[in-house]
């Protein structure tokens, strides 16, 4: 009994908290078990290290969906670790888990690590203002982001695959679901981003920002607002707290104000650039070069200057 | 008539917050308290439900002293009667605490029919505690609404799930999550701010929840907060001819091997 869990819907970030969770099988002393949807992705898990899989079975549905069921296995189990994928159906999943374990659950934890009575954790509070040091007690639940660690590298242990029955929650009747369009590009792999926000007054005005990226060979992203209220653009390029965190070497932020929402996802980027008509937009603060200007007037002056 | 309840978190306006850059602590002395972002888009949804079909909402918040600032806030914005809970405990209770301080005050006062959550708090954004509060109320919780609505005995929502959008229905009582892109929600109006003042405002004291001490008991303890402070070369170019800008952003990006 005992043990550190993983899960996530998507398999890759499931590979990928199989990092943290062998870093703490070294401290603690427990197997790492990772629950697997589907056979597929549980062949390739088994590769990476765990000393046990469990692949879930008689499930369809979302991982919500399950969240009772697994609650009930890892209560049974007596994990001390879960650690589950940030995705929003992962969040909802893990604070079921927490509450039927009552555990604390750390929510986009970072810089997971043993500490005195527990689990320590970094997360980010205020938007992305400051950064918290936490301690969960045992038993301990975190999601983790994407991209926060890589996958481990493959190891060539045998473990046995063993299934185990789950049972969706049928209180929530799904009647449709509508898998957004993959865009394309994955901005979290962009060199270079030109992001927009509400300064731009319409669709079309993209264009603008289209331009200059293309004069850049940068990808577009953009705040919340353009992605979630305007739809002017995918969900997945949208940058944040809520949304994706990337790290690019340049960031041109044109026509966004650069509140800490939408500056944490991208600040850590080597070069950032603001266009933006007013001086005391908070983007200036967070810019290496600024113009303080009309992105109508400044951007295809940009594009012009660069294509040359 | 559906009876709904909002449950709202005052917290402090995080663009008041100010870090010292020395040491990095945190300078809120200057910071107001206001009803945390969602929160609003989840008391416009309540009291929008209301409007359409009738019933009645009710909010409730767990906080520290200062929450007492948040009342008239709420009951403008159109709760009937506002639910508090006041308490010291509340600046350590994490989630855990948090939802079971709810769960018990909405067992007290209820039941409700619909109990809604914004999606995540500004200051901790967790997004946990409403599928914390459902878990422990034994309801169903349709996280991450985008729309929502009652028929008869059941809540109908259009979740959005980052890589998916997704149409969901559970019977009541329910408990549901609000998105921020739901609605607008309204600035009140000088006579709801007047009106606000007649409504009811219930304390309710920590102790009357019959909560055990193990229940108030952080799972999750803060050892500290470190600000983060932006440490970038801000070479802002302003001049009035914009072409003059242009010509010296492009030749930083060019000297940053950028262009
Ligand atoms: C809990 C929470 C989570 C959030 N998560 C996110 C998140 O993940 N991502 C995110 O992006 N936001 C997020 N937000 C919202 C965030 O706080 C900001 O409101 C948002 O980022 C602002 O978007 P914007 O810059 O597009 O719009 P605005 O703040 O309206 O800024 C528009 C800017 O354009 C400038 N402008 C206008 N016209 C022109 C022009 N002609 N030329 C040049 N400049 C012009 C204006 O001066 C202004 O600075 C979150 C908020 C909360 C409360
Ligand atoms: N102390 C609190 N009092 C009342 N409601 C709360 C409190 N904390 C969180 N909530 C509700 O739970 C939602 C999600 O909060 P969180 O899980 O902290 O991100 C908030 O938007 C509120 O609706």
């Amino acid at each position: 009994m005992a043990g550190i869990f993983v899960y996530s819907e998507d398999a890759a970030l499931a590979g990928q908290l199989l990092t943290p969770a062998l870093e703490l099988k070294r401290a603690l002393g427990q197997p790492v078990a990772v629950l697997a949807p589907d056979p597929a992705s549980a062949a390739a898990l088994a590769a990476l290290g765990p000393d046990r899989v469990l692949v879930l079975e008689g499930a369809s549905g979302s991982p919500e969906a399950l969240a009772p069921a697994l609650a009930a296995l890892l209560a049974q189990e007596e994990a001390q670790v879960v650690l589950v994928g940030a995705t929003l159906r992962g969040k909802h999943l893990a604070a079921h888990v927490a509450a039927v374990l009552g555990a604390g659950l750390a929510s986009d934890a970072r810089a997971l690590a043993p500490a005195e009575g527990g689990l320590g954790v970094q997360r980010i509070l205020y938007g992305g203002l400051a950064v918290s040091d936490e301690v969960l007690a045992f038993p301990a639940v975190a999601t983790i982001q994407a991209g926060t660690s890589p996958a481990p590298a493959p190891s060539a242990a045998e473990v046995a695959i063993e299934p185990v029955q789950v049972q969706a929650d049928a209180r929530i009747r799904v009647h449709r679901v509508e898998k957004a369009a993959a865009g394309g590009v994955d901005i979290a792999a962009s060199r270079r981003l030109v992001a927009v926000g509400r300064g731009f007054r319409t669709r079309e005005d993209l264009d603008l920002a289209s331009s200059l990226a293309g004069a850049l060979h940068a990808d577009l992203a953009c705040t919340r607002g353009i992605a979630e209220d305007e739809h002017w653009l995918p969900i997945e390029r949208y940058i944040g707290i809520s949304g994706r965190t990337v790290k690019p070497d340049l960031y041109v932020a044109a026509g966004l104000s650069g509140q800490v929402q939408h500056m944490v996802g991208c600040r850590e980027s080597r070069v950032i650039v603001a266009v933006n008509s007013d001086e005391r937009a908070p983007i200036f603060e967070a810019a290496d070069y600024g113009i303080v200007g009309d992105l109508y007037q400044v951007l295809p002056l940009l594009t012009a200057a660069l294509a040359k | 008539m559906p009876n709904i309840l909002v449950c709202f978190k005052w917290v402090l306006d995080e663009q008041d917050i100010k870090v010292r850059p020395a040491d990095l602590s945190l300078d809120s002395s200057r910071a107001k308290g206001k009803i945390s972002d969602f929160d609003r888009n989840a008391i416009e949804a309540a009291v929008g439900l209301v409007e359409a079909q009738g019933g009645r909402v009710d909010a409730l918040t767990f906080g520290g002293p200062s929450v007492k600032n948040a009342l008239k806030d709420v009951l403008s914005r159109g709760a009937d009667r506002v639910l508090w809970i006041a308490d010291p405990l509340a600046e350590t209770a994490d989630a855990f605490v948090t939802a079971h301080v709810l769960a018990a005050a909405i067992r007290q006062h209820g039941p409700y029919d619909l109990v809604l959550c914004g999606e995540g708090s500004s200051d901790a954004f967790n997004q946990q505690l409403p599928v914390r509060l459902a878990a422990l109320l034994d309801q169903p919780c349709l996280s991450f609404a985008q729309t929502l609505e009652l028929q008869g005995d059941r809540a109908r929502a259009t979740r959005k799930l980052g890589d998916s959008v997704e149409e969901a229905e559970a019977g009541l009582p329910a408990v549901a999550s609000v998105l921020g892109e739901m609605n607008k929600p309204r600035i009140p109006t000088l006579k709801q701010v007047l009106g606000a003042a007649k409504k009811p405002q219930i304390e309710v004291p920590l102790a009357a929840l019959g909560l055990e001490a193990g229940l108030l008991r952080p799972r999750s303890t803060r050892l500290g907060v470190r600000g983060f402070v932006m440490n970038r070369r801000n070479i802002i170019f302003k001049e009035p001819d914009a072409a003059a800008n242009v010509a010296r952003l492009a030749a930083s990006l060019a000297s940053e091997g950028l262009c």
